[in-house]
């Protein structure tokens, strides 16, 4: 029986995965750690499902919780780490998304080095590969991660907490999972990790694929790597696969103006000159990722079991989560 | 077990959350919100009471004409399309159920992992088509060989500037094939940066050449083409037509890897609709590009002369190598018997290339 700590759990991501658990025969306890008021959405868990305000960016806060009595007789055997599932699109962390980086070093270090905790599921991106060109490019694990300094911040903190948690791939002191998921559509028809969709402007003449999954669908492989005790790394995308063009422009900004890709370079260029993170040119841009969920089907068993729709178009735009039959 | 048990086995919470701190008794709004939730629960019957309980049919209420289902992206592009109906017009009924045939694959999506879109693919076969019939008159032949379900590597020669030696290998996939077939070109990379011919390519059916994409084509059981002259192929010079170019391994190191045939595809037609006199490379480097062509019509016609001349096809399909019944699965590993297989494959395609360019000089005499 497993006794999980489960970070973040006020994101959507994270409800799943708290619900999911809650109905998972061979969990016997649930610590939700979250930055907020206990959600409302915990009343009808309590039996199972303890909740603990903690502010994960600051070292003291950590250190406390960890060295409580409260953690001691919780006992968790057990980490699901959901950093990046907070970050809606179009919103942004008041600490900065490094600060996310920050947390997830720290609770991956002092998760290694305090000793009973077995395994560690952490939810990464898809973006943090290397895009290639052209569209559509479907992409395994061992594609090389897009180390591209001028790349959009959220980007390059994805690829740094990815890094962080790839150096306990080969340890002993913790059985490591990284699932780097394709673009999560939350019920509501909203998006998590997608940052070009609500900060970057298309270039004029490219309009990449992106793969999505329901937020349902990844609860599902997070709670599959959990008991499957398969480390590694592997994607998690469901099966649709939409252009840019009609999933983000519902979500563009005002000033969206398509451009070239040579322009939208340079004013890439200027913008980090003046200090704007969200810089342009970056080559997600312009070419498609779509990971392959492959690997998960074989190790994990992990299936897609819902589907996305897109019906309508401009204000009357609607994505919907549909179940298979 | 209950809240209050759990709380207090796991003993006093850290205190930095407002709503359990102190003694642990739960503050007013925690107590309200669980009462109103008991008496919401109290308020609804329980089934035995709804089964048991009759109740007079009621009409429902009258809440005005029901909301009409969204349109899907593809309907509504449908209605819009004057290229859709124009399609319609160029399209016969059987190729509308081929093409039918192809879209059913993609189980209702609107596009593939690759973005595929069946509707862009529709139109652009419609304008192909002509070219395949009227322009370039195109003669095929050997299409039992390919394989009705399977995926197979098409391994072909290449030649002329602009790749319609693979659009007219993908139109006979579609119109002449038994069942049809839709062919996937890998393309170059440099063609997957170039603005809207990455996004055409995509749509219909084309990809980018690396190894994960033609691994998960093969394992979706698709026909890939491949040129395995890569881009040597289309800048050869006018003397060297016909000549094939030295092959890329990739290709056959897939098919062992997949256990896939790899079926030789002749064209001939192709190296002559646009002779290469000369390759300015030195131009090409500075402008980024991978060759810069001097033809007979280019660039002294500017971007018209790039068009091919109406040169007459010819398309065939060899016998299929099925090197993985022949070699263990250690070949893989060994450069010089990958090596070898490539020359056999290459040594086909050039002598079905011979054979025909015979035949053509034969017919003019």
């Amino acid at each position: 029986m497993r006794r999980v700590l489960v970070t973040h759990v006020e994101s959507p991501v994270g409800r799943r995965v708290v619900k999911a658990l809650y109905h998972d025969p061979d969990v016997a306890l649930v610590l939700g750690l979250g930055t907020e008021a206990e959600p409302s959405y915990l009343a009808p868990y309590r039996g199972k499902v303890a909740y603990q305000r903690l502010d994960l960016a600051k070292a003291r806060h950590l250190q406390s919780f960890l060295h409580s009595e409260r953690f001691a007789r919780a006992r968790p055997d057990s980490v699901i780490h959901l950093p990046f599932a907070a970050e809606r699109a179009g919103e942004r962390v008041p600490g900065g998304v490094h600060s996310l980086v920050s947390e997830t070093r720290r609770l991956v270090e002092e998760c290694a080095a305090k000793g009973g905790m077995e395994r560690f599921v952490y939810l990464s991106s898809a973006f943090v590969y290397e895009p290639e060109p052209g569209n559509g490019n479907v992409v395994s694990e061992a594609q090389l991660l897009g180390f591209d300094g001028d790349g959009d911040s959220l980007v390059r903190a994805w690829i740094d907490a990815d890094l962080v948690c790839q150096g306990e791939l080969h340890g002993t002191a913790l059985r490591m999972t990284i699932l780097r998921a394709a673009t999560i559509v939350t019920e509501g028809g909203g998006f998590l990790n997608s940052p070009p969709l609500a900060h970057h402007d298309p270039a004029v003449g490219y309009d990449p694929m992106l793969a999505v999954v329901s937020e349902r669908d990844v609860a599902r492989a997070i709670v599959l790597a959990l008991h499957a005790d398969r480390p590694g790394i592997y994607n998690i995308a469901g099966r649709e696969v939409f252009p840019r063009s009609q999933l983000g422009s519902s979500e563009r900004r005002i000033a969206g103006i398509a451009l070239p890709a040579p322009l939208g370079g340079a004013l890439g260029l200027v913008e980090r000159l003046i200090g704007r993170s969200h810089a342009q040119g970056a080559a997600f841009e312009r070419y498609g990722i779509v990971p392959s969920s492959r690997l998960a089907h074989e190790a994990l068993g992990f299936e897609p079991q819902y589907r996305i729709e897109v019906r309508g178009s401009g204000a009357a735009r609607r994505i919907d989560t549909v179940r298979c039959r | 077990m209950s809240h209050d048990e759990l709380n207090e086995a796991l003993g006093p919470s850290l205190g930095t959350d407002p709503f359990t701190q102190g003694d642990g008794t739960l503050p007013y709004l925690i107590r309200l919100r669980e009462r109103s939730l008991r008496i919401v629960a109290e308020a609804v019957p329980t089934r035995a009471a709804q089964t048991t309980a009759y109740e007079e049919p009621q009409e429902p209420p009258d809440l005005g004409p029901p909301i009409p289902e969204l349109p899907t992206f593809d309907d509504r592009d449908e209605s819009a399309g004057a290229l859709d109906r124009l399609a319609g017009m160029l399209l016969t009924p059987s190729d509308e159920d081929r093409l039918a045939q192809l879209g059913a694959l993609l189980g209702g999506r609107p596009y593939d992992e690759f973005g595929l879109s069946p509707r862009v693919t529709r139109r652009a076969l419609a304008f192909f088509k002509l070219l395949y019939k009227y322009w370039f008159r195109v003669e095929s032949s050997g299409h039992a060989v390919l394989p009705e379900k399977e995926g197979a590597i098409l391994a072909a020669n290449h030649g002329g500037l602009l790749p319609f030696d693979a659009t007219m290998i993908v139109c006979d996939g579609v119109l002449a094939a038994k069942p049809p077939r839709l062919v996937r070109t890998v393309v170059d990379r440099w063609a997957g940066t170039l603005p809207f011919v990455n996004v055409f390519y995509a749509r219909v059916g084309q990809v980018v050449g690396s190894r994960d994409n033609v691994r998960e084509l093969l394992r979706l059981k698709q026909l890939v083409l491949i040129f395995p002259e890569g881009m040597a192929g289309i800048r050869k010079r006018a003397a060297d037509r016909y000549v094939l170019q030295p092959f890329h391994l990739g290709f056959v190191e897939e098919s062992l890897r997949h256990r896939v045939p790899i079926v030789p595809v002749a064209v001939v037609g192709a190296d002559d609709q646009a002779p290469v006199l000369w390759d300015l490379q030195p131009l090409a480097k500075l402008l980024g590009l991978p060759f810069f062509p001097i033809t007979p019509t280019f660039p002294l016609l500017g971007p018209l002369g790039l068009l091919p001349y109406p040169v007459r096809y010819e398309i065939a399909y060899g016998e299929p190598f099925r090197f993985y019944d022949e070699y263990p699965p250690e070949a893989l590993e060994d450069p010089h018997a990958v090596r070898y297989m490539t020359e056999q494959v290459r040594r086909r395609i050039q002598e079905m290339v011979d054979q025909r360019v015979l035949d053509r000089r034969a017919k003019r005499r």
